[in-house]
Order: structure tokens, then sequence, then C-alpha cells
């Protein structure tokens, strides 16, 4: 079976190399990207399974990317992170096209199954 | 001042200070989700180690690092809050406007990254003695910064400059922005008038072919 490949997106580095090491160590393949420009770069050269991107970012912010990426690349799963406990970012970024969101401070064994489950989805979707 | 105008006032206050406030809930969400994630990190690490992987020393001691940076940045944003918060203390108290004015501009970091720009702040040397509302100062310096990003800019850099100017002081947030003004603009310019007026303050607005400079006077005493 093909290794899952993510893109995470937050212009928090700490957080972003730390995460993506910690899926790395349970089997994924990830890349990280500290900006939606960025992200919207190695968009086109990669084959990504699934983004999780940060909602508040400077410059081209979540909710933003999202909806350029649900443009250039429809049928790519995006989980949104939010910083806010209210759920209008989270709620504003699923009618852009988000499949889910996770709350920080992120549960990586909530974050795993919401990525299997947009995974598994997009999978469904495109056989 | 008539009770309406009193009662939009307080209105206008209470929404500064929760706006600041939900900034700052976010930082310390932010500082927190990293310390998560470096607690996990520390436990994924564990396991690998029980499971007969060499324990890494020297990613162990990076880890610990990054923590206690982390929490530096956590304390020190509580700190800035702090002195904030504390700001509402007194109607009229003595303080030292350049740390005053630093700390409003450390606390506006974030929310004026999230628009694309940075603040450059320039301080006397020294303190600079005032007494004043520091409630209200905040509001202003915050207002003032908040009218220059409301522009469409032509430049990332907002500049803060505080200089001694006969029996006062005098505040300067300027900003390279487009010509041209808007019903927005004359409405946010008129709100910092008020909150001047209230300080027994002024404002005077300079603008350039391509410069906006907002200069808020306030006396010493």
């Amino acid at each position: 079976m093909e290794r899952i490949k993510i893109l995470i997106v937050d212009d928090e580095i700490d957080l972003i190399s730390t995460l993506a090491e910690r899926l790395a160590l349970r089997g994924f393949q990830v890349e990280t990207a500290t900006t939606g420009a960025g992200a919207l770069e190695r968009l086109a050269e990669n084959g990504f399974s699934v983004l999780l991107v940060d909602v508040k970012m400077p410059g081209i912010g979540g909710l933003e990317l999202t909806a350029e990426i649900k443009r250039v690349r429809p049928g790519l799963p995006v989980i949104l992170f939010t910083g806010h406990s209210s759920f209008d970012d989270a709620e504003r970024g699923m009618q852009e096209g988000a499949c889910d969101y996770l709350v920080k401070p992120i549960d990586i064994e909530q974050l795993i199954l919401k990525i299997r489950n947009a995974v598994g989805a997009k999978e469904g979707f495109q056989s | 001042m008539n009770d309406e105008e009193l009662r939009r006032l307080r209105e206008a206050e209470l929404a500064f200070f929760g706006r600041i406030a939900a900034g700052i809930s976010h930082d310390m969400r932010n500082v927190l989700s990293i310390i998560g994630e470096y607690a996990g990190l520390l436990e994924d690490l564990a396991a690998l180690a029980e499971r007969g992987k060499p324990v890494d020393l020297e990613r162990l001691k990076k880890v610990s690092g990054s923590v206690g940076r982390q929490v530096r940045k956590g304390t020190e944003t509580m700190e800035r809050f702090s002195r904030f918060a504390h700001a509402a203390d007194e109607q009229t108290a003595s303080f030292d406007l350049a740390g005053l004015v630093e700390n409003t501009a450390a606390l506006a970091q974030r929310h004026v990254a999230q628009a694309g720009c940075r603040l450059e702040v320039e301080l006397p040397e020294g303190a600079l003695p005032v007494r004043s509302n520091p409630f209200s100062l905040q509001r202003a310096v915050h207002c003032a910064v908040d009218t220059i990003l409301s522009c469409p800019k032509r430049e990332e850099m907002i500049a803060i400059r505080i200089v001694r100017e006969g029996p006062g002081a005098v505040i300067r947030v300027s900003g390279r922005v487009e010509r041209g003004t808007d019903g927005e603009l004359a409405a946010r310019i008129a709100q910092l008038s008020a909150v001047l007026s209230e300080l027994r303050g002024s404002l005077e607005t300079s603008a350039t072919d391509d410069t906006l400079c907002l200069a808020l006077s306030v006396p010493i005493e």
C-alpha cells in the first residue's frame, strides 16, 4: 500500500516540525510549509494525499488557502487546525471545502483517524 | 460627555480589551500546543527506547531547550498581558510612556503580522514619565496602528516613534500607503481623535504622496 503523503501548513515552525516528526515515526511521509504561498508552490510539484492547514496564518490564511486548493485540486482533502475554541473558523473552513478540522492542542491519535478517514473517503470517491 | 456617549465609549473600550484578550488566548494556545507536541514526541522517543532503539541524548537536549523557549515565550506573553490589563486599574496613573507604547506594540505584533505587516518601534533613550490614563493611551496607539493597517499599503512596515515635544510627548505612527481616503479611514481618524480628546491630547494627520502619519500628542502631566 502506498504511504500517505501529508503536507502540513502552519507558520509555527516548532509545531509543524515536531508534528511532522511524530507523524513520520508512525509511517507517514510528511512535508511542511510555513506559508500559504509556499504550500501552493509545493502542491504543483508533489502528489500529496492530504493537507493539514492552520486557519490563522499571515499572508494567505488557511480559509483562503483551502478555497484555492479546492479550485486547483478539488479532490485533495484538507483538514484544518484552529487555535480558537469557537467553531466559527472551522465552520467557515468546511464551507470553503475542508473535509474536517481539529482544535489545537492536537491529539495525534485523533489527527491520524481524521487523516485516514479523509484519505479513505478520497480513494472511495476516486474508485 | 452625555450618557449615550459614555455608553458608547465603554462599549468601545470593552471591545478593545476583548480583542487583545482574544489575541493573547490564541498565542497562548499556540504555545501550549507546541509544548504538547514536544511532550508527545518525548513519549514517542521513550516508546522507541523501550523497544530497543538507543536514546539520542542530543535529541532530548534539543527538545528540552525548545520546551524551555516556549515556556519563556508564554511567560513573556502573560507578563505583557498582565501589564496591559492592569492599565485599566486606575483612570489616572503615573507611568513610563515609552514602556507602555513598547508593550502595546508587542501585543499588537501578531495581529499586525496576520495582516502581512510588521511593526518597528523607536523609543526615546530613557524613561518618559507621564501622568495620564494608561488604558486609553494603549487604545489610542492600537487605534492608530489599526488605522494605518486599514489602508492599502505600499510597504509592509508600520513605524512607531515617540518624541518629547514642548510640554508633552508625541507618538508618531506612520506607514507607506496608497493615496486616497475613504469613509472608513475618516471614521477611524474620528474615533482616534475622540480617544485622544479623553486624554486631553490631540491628533494631527499628515499625508504625503505615499505616507500617512498620525501624530498623537499627549500632555506629560
